[in-house]
């Protein structure tokens, strides 16, 4: 109702009125999805958290046994328990924990007692370093081999695009990282073959250590969003609006950015969004290779050590960022092409 | 939202407001649309005004089995005059219209004759000239128009759109523009529909939204292939009404595409009946109305008979079919 107000007004007064009701309306598209993503995360979060949670019930690992080994005796266990206050009633337990994450605290480790937020935070800036220029290089090549197959469709330019395409998908990560770092570091020497550097220190030695693994960690992504441009191009040119702009004399350029490409880049879109964070947990093997102390050796290390709360931090930590990331990509879903946010 | 919508729907049902006509009287012995003897061959315009539309001998050919569907269609259309084209489904109809847009399907080519539009023959243009042309010079409305929207931009965006690129007007004014092209295709509360998506409006406002982006560019022609068929019978009277109007006050020459004869009755001077790719009759529309020379026409008019033209026609005259009608025939007693 109230976008029906504004429209009154700017029947009376024109040109502001109208461009302020615009305004408005677009604000409120995007606090629609807004709304709707926390309606939908706040639930899973509460249940993720929970089930999170419960893993050391469930495993029945506990801070005494890392510590003091296999052969401790009860009383020393029961000591150590009660330290960890793993003797308090488990919801007593699960809403101190819960309400420590959502200060941004997750504990501490039971290996050695450091602040996990802090690991974790060490450990994700130079995953998201490097998984974000991967999907940078493969948004970016992925959009233009995308493109490029589907304007020149059946043509042998397309049957080229798609082949490298299909081999650079089935080629596991760790395969393209050894060759990488044999041609790139070793051969050629122009790169760093291994570690990390913060961007505080510089951002050149910072892009240089991870332009390698962020390269190894593109071809899927690349050839996934290349392969859902390609169809949903092709598929977005034989609709007749395509037809429509034609007759009314649009150039082919404008026909393709401001009407194929708008229809038909939401499946690429869309990929993104479940690809990251794939991309995060799939960057293991990729950072034991180029020598990163990663989010993802940080959470293998942990869950080998038996590291309960290092493990739960991981998982928390995850889940936040898979909505988010999600929340991003659906928010320009719905800035490219609002039709699709009204499930038309 | 629902409320807004509603509103606007009711738009495309209530006829719009026109200056009252008398109705048109109808010759009582036959039971045909009403248009006054031949228009074309004996009261042709002066030859002065050039054909805008030169269709001679169009044949179009598939050449994946190497066959020939339309054999053969020649028409001439002046500036401000209507040409009809009907035939059953599968007749070559709309493959004429795309030859001359120059939009065939793929593997479909004009193998004879040609096509000049304002002078121009089509076979030579290349993909610039060609955008330059449409729009501006000719363009064209279809059934189904949501289809022909893009689903994803505002209605009136992309009849800016067209202004802004085929005009060169800036932004703000090419909206002005294309709101007044809004009430020119007699679209009440033309500023709630420019920012409407394709789908939050009616078939017949869809249509008329459709018809705006088309005129847009101020082109010489329309073509209009089947535009009213998928609509309601007081919907289709009403935008055959606003395309007479169109063509009335724009110059606006037409060609209208239909399986329906009474259709491209009510607009036409100039009708062709094609049947599997032939022309079978071609002429001023009451000629080959009231004196069918191919049993084929024949049929077709004792089919409108057959179920009940005369209501049909009653229901139109009385509803809109007196306006564009009216006006039109008046033009033509002023030519002749
Ligand atoms: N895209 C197409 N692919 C294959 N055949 C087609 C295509 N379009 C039309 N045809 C064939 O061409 C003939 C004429 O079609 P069309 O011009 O669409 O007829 P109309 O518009 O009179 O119904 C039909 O027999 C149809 O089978
Ligand atoms: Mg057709």
């Amino acid at each position: 109702m109230a976008v029906s107000t504004a429209d009154h007004a700017a029947v009376a007064d024109p040109g502001v009125a109208l461009a302020a009701a615009r305004a408005r309306r677009a604000a409120g598209r995007v606090l629609v999805t807004l709304a709707r993503s926390v309606a939908i995360f706040v639930p899973v979060f509460l249940v993720a958290t929970f089930l999170t949670f419960a893993l050391r019930a469930l495993s029945g690992l506990s801070p005494a046994s890392i510590q003091l080994g296999e052969s401790a005796t009860p009383d020393a266990v029961a000591r150590i328990e009660h330290q960890w206050g793993l003797d308090r009633p488990f919801l007593a337990q699960y809403w101190s924990w819960f309400t420590d994450i959502l200060h941004g605290q997750l504990g501490a480790s039971w290996s050695n007692g450091t602040n996990i937020a802090e690991l974790i935070s060490n450990g994700l800036a130079i995953s998201l370093s490097v998984v974000t220029l991967a999907l940078i290089i493969g948004v970016v090549f992925g959009f233009g081999l995308g493109t490029l197959a589907a304007v020149r469709r059946t043509t042998w330019i397309d049957r080229a695009i798609t082949g490298f395409l299909t081999v650079f998908s089935v080629m596991p990560p760790f395969v393209v990282g050894i060759v990488l770092v044999t041609v790139f570091a070793v051969g050629l020497g122009w790169l760093p073959a291994a570690g990390y550097v913060p961007a505080s220190v510089g951002t050149w030695p910072w892009f240089t250590h991870i332009l390698l693994p962020a390269l190894a960690l593109s071809l899927d992504p690349m050839a996934d969003v290349a392969r859902q441009l390609r169809s949903g191009l092709i598929a977005s040119y034989q609709e007749n609006y395509v037809t429509g702009a034609i007759v009314r004399g649009l150039s082919p350029r404008r026909i393709f950015f401001r009407h194929v490409l708008r229809n038909g880049v939401g499946p690429a879109l869309s990929v993104l969004g479940w690809r990251f964070p794939t991309l995060i947990g799939g960057s293991v093997v990729t950072e034991w290779i180029f020598g990163l102390q990663g989010f993802g050796r940080f959470a293998n290390d942990s869950a080998q050590a038996g590291d309960v709360p290092a493990v739960q931090g991981v998982l928390v930590v995850s889940i936040v960022l898979v909505v988010t990331f999600n929340l991003i990509v659906n928010i320009v879903l719905g800035r490219v092409t609002p039709a699709s946010q009204r499930g038309v | 939202m629902t409320r807004t919508r509603s509103n606007a729907t009711v738009t495309a049902t209530v006829p719009a407001a026109r200056p009252a006509d008398p109705p048109a009287a109808h010759s009582p012995a036959v039971d045909v649309p009403a248009v006054d003897p031949p228009a074309v061959g004996s009261g042709d315009p002066p030859a002065a005004q050039a054909a805008v539309l030169a269709v001679r001998d169009v044949r179009i050919r598939d050449d994946v089995n190497d066959r020939e569907i339309v054999h053969g269609v020649s028409f001439e259309l002046r500036p401000g005059r209507a040409v009809g084209i009907v035939g059953e489904s599968g007749s070559g109809k709309t493959l004429t219209c795309r030859a001359i847009l120059g939009i065939l399907p793929a593997h479909f080519a004009v193998a004879g004759g040609s096509i000049e539009i304002a002078g121009r023959d089509i076979a030579r243009l290349t993909t610039p000239q060609w955008t330059d042309l449409r729009g501006s010079t000719i363009s064209a409305v279809f059934q189904d128009p949501a289809s022909y929207l893009n689903p994803s931009l505002k209605v009136g965006v992309q009849i800016a759109e067209v202004i802004q690129v085929k005009s060169g007007l800036r932004r703000r004014d090419a909206r002005r523009r294309a709101l007044e092209l809004l009430t020119a295709v007699h679209l009440r509360d033309p500023e709630l529909v420019y920012d409407q998506y394709t789908y939050e409006l009616s078939g017949g406002m869809l249509q008329r939204v459709l018809i705006a982006t088309a005129i847009a560019a101020d082109p010489q022609v329309l073509i209009a292939d089947e535009a009213t068929t998928a609509l309601d019978v007081t919907v289709q009277a009403e935008i055959l009404d606003l395309l007479a109007d169109l063509r009335e006050r724009r110059g606006l020459a037409l060609v209208v595409v239909s399986h329906d004869l009474a259709v491209v009755a009510q607009v036409c001077d100039e009708v062709l009946v094609m049947r599997a790719g032939e022309v079978v009759e071609h002429g001023a529309t009451a000629d080959v109305l009231y004196h069918p020379r191919h049993e084929y026409t024949r049929l077709l008019i004792a089919e409108h008979e057959q179920y009940g033209l005369d209501r049909y026609l009653a229901d139109t005259d009385t509803d809109t079919g007196a306006g564009g009608g009216g006006e039109q025939r008046k033009e033509l007693d002023g030519v002749r």
